[in-house]
């Protein structure tokens, strides 16, 4: 039993009690932030011992496996295990937590001791739904992320009135969808109890263990997989978000604090594209394939349309915040993309990370002017390339990484995830995808350059907060300030210039996930060609025939995707 | 040398641009950014010059020299790695040759700017882009070179942020490049879905194998792949119907105007097209459509060019309408002259930029040629320096545009007549003939317009200089013109007139370019339209493989086509004389014309002016193509942008809300004593799990 995984998700929630215990001590904001930082640094270094511990031979196996009985009459675990999507997901957010900490040092200045408290517990359900092998487990941590985030947007927010509204329809919007995905992952986990025993190990009992319910899914009708995309989706869609469930997201982030927006965008979000990847493409294969095009209509039409509003924008937080939803469209189109060798995919889980160091990096800057001069109105400062030009250096970095320049990290992800729409097999999505999508390439470039144009080059002009003709708050960046962006502008290059290390050890737990959607994609355009109305895939729950051996499952006996069936068997002697 | 050198040539400009960045950051050490930026490109140019005959004779595999694997998934794998053949060499001498010279002009130039260290970060910064550009193996690097040339032009164009208009003009010019660069995007993908792999030099062998393939039927995926190309580079060389950026890209300073928008960048579509030339000749209407484009962007553009004021604007569309000429080249599968005309225009038009650039500089930035006359005693070295650079663009005899112009239309002419000629081909040389005639005359306009007739000036009004160490002693020059010193501004330009005058000659007389040409895969694979085999196979005939055995060896093995060589090369020959001959009358026509109405009979100009006011009216406002696409691109996405986001807001967000009041209604139906919002958010959601559960179970059972 390898307890570093456990440790690695406990350890801030546990950090983060005595901020909340009378400590004299932590009555001064100095200390609740070194004590703050000190705790998200020393769980960085946990998720890089997990880094050096990680076998990179078999990225696609649940590594560090561990498991704590939970309710072992239902069949409940907290199940602990990392293969490289998680391990680069956790990697991303014990990253940015730090970076987060450090940028709050003089943003927070009242009820210092619970902001920093639900920052540090936030980032324990984060990491929890990462390394969470137990389905329940991540639907557990999946929602209690919205807890800290609510408190952290409703009483940290910018605007009295308003930040109170945008935490409440934040938490509402996101909760009613992951309401129906819970509803989902239980259909998923009753139909195994349903399961006839000798299908495999954990058949016909409770299990909410995420490989043994990969293999229950795959006994489920096209129309049952259907609801369940459906329910998946509920939850999954609003967190990305996809056009047209986004409307939380520009509220939210307008209101949230820096740090608020920066875990929202660089974190949270990706929840979502994770769900989609984890549990919609394994567990409903045929429905993944049959919607697949609507699905792309949706992430496409988000590209263009909120590319499009984002260019319209006054408010440059609002502004970063659309072009989050215009980003996220590539990211699901490569995720449904099913090219042969998941180039969409794994560019996806590369966009994944990489708009999270990008666009949180926007955020950063974009705090840093509002805590100079309070207001986020384009119309309100122009020039600041003359008053501050460090601060300018990072944000034009930063824009350009955004909008996908090769050689930064941004482009990477881009450019796999079109490049796999556009191999998209016909009956999935296709190239006409990936061209339509493409637009938002030039799209990015209008509104981020515009943006760019308006509040970095132009005649100086700064916003004059304290009647004294700005002068006070021309302050270029502090050495903290410094240090809070340069991490992420060294990530951003070199995921851009040698990201080969994290695509390599992303295919094969990309494929394994990938691999039965993949498979249906080819055999429908077999049987479509060969015989209209022939349905082999399509398998009844009440047909208790000797041949309900799992039709669109081969990884049962196709000796590569050992992993997952050891890991089937593993949960089965549990 | 050792070859491997040559790994190291886009790097140093990338150090070199590091370095410059660190003198930003203090005041004291920007004087050190402008030698660090000229050593960071003139190293290379010694690297290039030194592995020269060891590049050139690379065979087979040693060509592709790779780093690292860049990025790989599957099947799709891109290298961080060269591909050197002589095509690469030269672009290599183009890039860092000219760029070390334009580099030393601006140690000068820029001098006492305040953005001096961050201009040379910009410089080196292009080179690392641009050199990686021509070096790429593979089409990915190539986007990478292509996108980040993009992002320096971008930047050196917006170099003086604080003007409203050079920060449009750089917006503009990012925007209109990625337009291209998207169909340059989709063009990778459609090349790797066809040829599974995005490495050159495959994928030009490959489309070489197809084309000798007599059985061989070109997919529609063939045609397509050369269109998508085009189009990236159409935006990135400024052609119609993306050119719009490229007039107001010269709100930069004007060595940016040199390097960036008229020697190097700007050809980068050019050298793209040579490079991937039997990609383009897969599909049969490509390469014509490329000469049509090209053929009349040069009219168009010179056209333009005939009515500006404004001095860099001149140049700037005669470098639209040059790099046309480059455009009709390649279409009509002389990628030689292509990149010879590239090759001699890089000389002499960043000659006639900079030359420009120190009348700017001595008339405290004044532009207009309406009030600069008779200048030729006041700056005589610079008289006589843009003096050469004006009688290479004009083609006069002997200079190096008139080579390679002639170059260019006599292939044109070729395809043109003969017994498969193309009445395209015939056309598009003689609306080329034409462009040689404006362009002679609107070169020479522009030079006695400022250099001959009685001395007038008007200072411009920038005081860029106020803090002007160099002059700080030297108050004179705000009020009087003044030549430029010798070093570091004079002498590069001696050099660059040398090569405007002589490099023609040079490349024309040694053959060497062609050589390198016919050995690189710039070489088109088949001659259109010359049936010598008398058996009725391939329409095409295979000339090189892309290997050194050149078109003698295959005369000997094929007597037959032997004969026809000879009789076509005999016709091919006899054009080329004409043509020579033509194009001679055509630029002292033009020159003649020039001296007579913008230097010895400047009121006749003017009446005639008067007369045609409509047509200067439209040329001055160059045809109003901006204000075209301002209406018809520009406004309605952004009134749709402001329709969506009211949508947006109103719609979509109006739609959630009200669903989110349903449940709330439904709760207080039920429990009138509980009013809040959670409660009735929770119960709507108790309902929503509960009927979504029961739909599942009533349609799966």
């Amino acid at each position: 039993m390898d307890l570093l995984l456990i440790l690695l998700t406990v350890f801030p929630l546990v950090s983060a009690l005595p901020l909340m215990l009378p400590i004299k001590a932590f009555d001064s904001r100095k200390t609740v932030w070194s004590y703050a930082l000190l705790s998200t640094l020393v769980s960085l270094l946990f998720s890089l011992i997990v880094l050096y511990k990680f076998d990179f031979t078999n990225t696609g196996a649940m590594q560090l496996a561990t498991s704590l009985s939970w309710v072992d009459a239902f069949g409940l675990n907290f199940g602990f295990g990392i293969d490289s999507i998680s391990l680069w997901l956790v990697l991303l957010t014990t990253f940015l937590m730090p970076i987060i900490i450090l940028s709050s040092l003089t943003a927070i200045k009242t009820r210092v001791r619970e902001f920093y408290f639900w920052l540090i517990v936030l980032e324990t359900f984060m990491i929890g739904t990462f390394v969470a092998t137990d389905i329940l487990f991540f639907y557990v941590c999946f929602e209690l992320t919205l807890v800290p985030l609510y408190i952290l947007i409703g009483v940290f927010g910018s605007d009295k009135r308003k930040r109170v509204e945008a935490a409440k329809i934040f938490f509402l919007y996101t909760f009613t969808g992951s309401m129906l995905t819970f509803a989902g992952v239980m259909y998923v986990a009753w139909f195994n109890t349903m399961l006839p025993t000798h299908l495999f190990a954990a058949a016909g009992t409770w299990s909410f263990d995420i490989q043994t319910l990969y293999l229950a899914a795959a006994n489920m009708s096209l129309t049952e997989q259907s609801w369940v995309l459906g329910a998946l989706l509920a939850g999954f869609a609003v967190k990305v978000p996809l056009f047209p469930v986004h409307t939380w997201l520009p509220l939210a982030h307008t209101e949230a604090p820096t740090a608020g927006s920066v875990i929202l965008a660089g974190v949270l979000l990706k929840l979502g594209t994770y769900g989609l990847l984890r549990f919609a493409l394994p567990m409903c294969p045929q429905a993944v394939v049959e919607y697949a095009w609507l699905i792309g209509i949706f992430a496409v039409l988000g590209v263009l349309v909120t590319a499009l509003i984002c260019w319209v924008q006054t408010d440059v937080k609002k502004l970063i915040a659309y072009s989050s939803v215009s980003h996220l469209g590539f990211c699901v189109l490569g995720l449904f993309a099913l090219d042969a060798d998941n180039t969409g995919a794994v560019g996806a889980v590369m966009y994944m990370i990489n708009h999270g160091l990008s666009t949180g990096a926007l955020f950063l800057c974009i705090g840093m002017i509002y805590e100079r001069f309070h207001t986020r109105e384009m119309a309100d400062m122009s020039g600041l390339g003359r008053a501050i030009p460090a601060w300018a250096s990072f944000t034009v970095f930063f824009v350009l990484a955004s909008v996908g320049l090769p050689g930064l990290n941004g482009f990477i992800g881009e450019f796999l995830t079109l490049l796999g729409a556009f191999l998209s097999p016909a009956n999935v999505l296709g190239y006409e995808y990936a061209a339509i999508a493409g637009l938002g390439m030039i799209l990015a470039a209008i509104y981020l350059l515009y943006m760019v144009g308006k509040i970095i080059f132009g005649p100086l002009k700064v916003p004059d907060v304290h009647n004294d003709d700005g002068t006070h708050d021309l302050k270029d960046l502090n050495t903290r300030e410094i240090a809070t962006l340069l991490p992420l502008a060294a990530a951003c290059l070199i995921l851009g210039m040698l990201p080969n290390g994290m695509l390599n050890s992303l295919q094969a737990p990309v494929e394994q996930l990938t691999y039965s959607a993949k498979a249906v994609a080819t055999q429908a355009n077999d049987t479509f060609v060969t015989d209209a109305n022939a349905t082999p895939l399509r398998l009844a729950i009440d047909d208790h025939t000797p041949e309900f051996a799992p039709g669109i499952a081969p990884q049962l006996t196709d000796p590569t995707h050992a992993p997952l069936t050891k890991t089937a068997h593993r949960a089965a002697e549990r | 040398m050792p070859i491997e050198l040559i790994k190291l040539i886009p790097w140093i400009p990338l150090l070199g641009a590091v370095l410059c960045a660190v003198c930003c950051m203090k005041p004291a050490w920007r004087k050190a950014a402008g030698p660090i930026s000229v050593l960071s490109i003139f190293i290379p140019f010694l690297i290039t010059c030194g592995v020269y005959s060891a590049a050139s004779g690379l065979q087979g595999d040693d060509k592709v020299q790779t780093i690292y694997q860049w990025m790989s998934v599957g099947g799709f794998s891109v290298n961080m790695g060269y591909f050197i053949d002589p095509l690469t060499m030269i672009m290599l001498f183009v890039v860092t040759g000219i760029g070390s010279l334009i580099a030393t002009y601006a140690m000068g130039y820029m001098k006492g700017e305040r953005g001096y260290a961050r201009f040379f970060m910009g410089v080196s910064l292009f080179i690392f882009a641009m050199t990686t550009l021509v070096m790429a193996d593979n089409l990915v690097l190539l986007y990478l070179g292509w996108e980040g040339v993009g992002l320096c032009s971008y930047l050196l164009i917006g170099y003086y942020y604080e003007k409203p208009e050079a920060v449009a003009a750089a917006k503009k010019a990012f925007i209109v490049n990625r337009i291209g660069d998207l169909g340059f995007a989709l063009g990778i993908f459609l090349t790797y879905m066809t040829y599974d792999t995005v490495s050159l030099s495959v994928v030009t062998s490959k489309a070489v194998a197809f084309l000798s393939d007599p059985n061989y039927i070109a997919t529609s995926a063939d045609l397509w792949i050369p269109f998508l190309l085009m189009l990236g580079a159409f935006g990135k060389s400024a052609q119609i119907p993306l050119y719009v950026w490229l007039p107001d890209a010269m709100a930069g300073p004007t060595p940016v105007s040199a390097l960036v928008h008229a020697a190097t960048m700007v050809t980068a579509g050019v050298y793209m097209i040579a490079r991937l030339i039997p990609v383009f000749q897969l599909s049969p209407y490509a390469l014509p459509t490329v000469a049509t484009i090209g053929g009349i962007t040069a009219l168009f553009a010179g056209t333009i060019a005939l009515c500006q004021y404004d001095l860099k604007k001149v140049f700037a569309y005669s470098t639209v309408s040059q790099l046309g000429y480059m455009f009709l080249g390649v279409g009509a599968l002389s990628s030689f002259g292509g990149i010879f005309h590239l090759f001699t225009h890089a000389f002499f038009k960043a000659l006639l930029f900079l030359t420009a650039g120190s009348v700017m500089h001595a008339l405290a930035g004044q532009l207009d040629l309406r009030a600069m006359s008779g200048l030729r005693k006041k700056m005589p070295v610079t008289c006589w320096l843009m003096f050469a650079g004006c009688l290479a663009l004009a083609g006069f005899p002997f200079t190096a545009g008139f080579f390679s112009k002639d170059t260019i239309l006599a292939e044109a002419m070729v395809r043109g007549t003969g017994e498969h000629g193309s009445n395209l081909y015939f056309f598009l040389a003689l609306m080329g003939l034409l462009t040689a005639l404006l362009t002679a005359f609107y070169t020479f306009r522009l030079w006695f317009r400022v250099f001959m007739g009685p001395e007038h000036f008007e200072m411009g009004d920038d005081h860029g200089h106020s803090d002007d160490d160099a002059h700080g002693d030297d108050h004179s020059h705000a009020h009087e013109p003044h030549e430029m010193p010798w070093w570091p501004m004079n002498i590069p330009l001696v050099v660059l007139a040398f090569g405007a005058i002589f490099a023609g000659m040079i490349v024309h007389w040694t053959g060497w370019m062609e050589h390198s040409i016919e050995t690189s895969t710039a070489q088109p694979a088949i001659a259109l339209n010359i049936q010598t085999d008398p058996q009725p196979t391939p329409a095409y005939e295979i000339i090189t493989v892309s290997n050194t055995t050149d078109t003698h060896d295959t005369a000997t093995e094929h007597p037959a086509a032997a004969t026809g060589h000879s009789a076509e090369h005999d016709r091919a020959h006899g054009i080329h004389i004409l043509m020579m001959w033509i194009s001679s009358f055509i630029a002292l026509l033009g020159i003649g014309l020039a001296a007579y109405f913008h230097w010895l009979n400047r009121p006749l100009t003017d009446k005639v002016a008067a007369k045609f006011g409509m047509v200067v009216e439209v040329l001055y406002n160059k045809y109003y193509i901006d204000e075209f696409y301002d209406l018809v691109i520009v406004k309605p996405l952004r009134t749709l942008g402001h329709g969506f986001y009211r949508f947006d807001q109103a719609v979509i967000h109006g739609l959630v809300i009200t669903v989110g009041y349903i449940p709330r209604l439904a709760g207080w139906s039920i429990q009138p004593t509980q009013s809040g919002k959670m409660q009735g958010y929770g119960l709507g959601m108790v309902l929503g799990v509960a009927i979504a559960a029961l739909l599942v179970f009533k349609w799966a059972f």
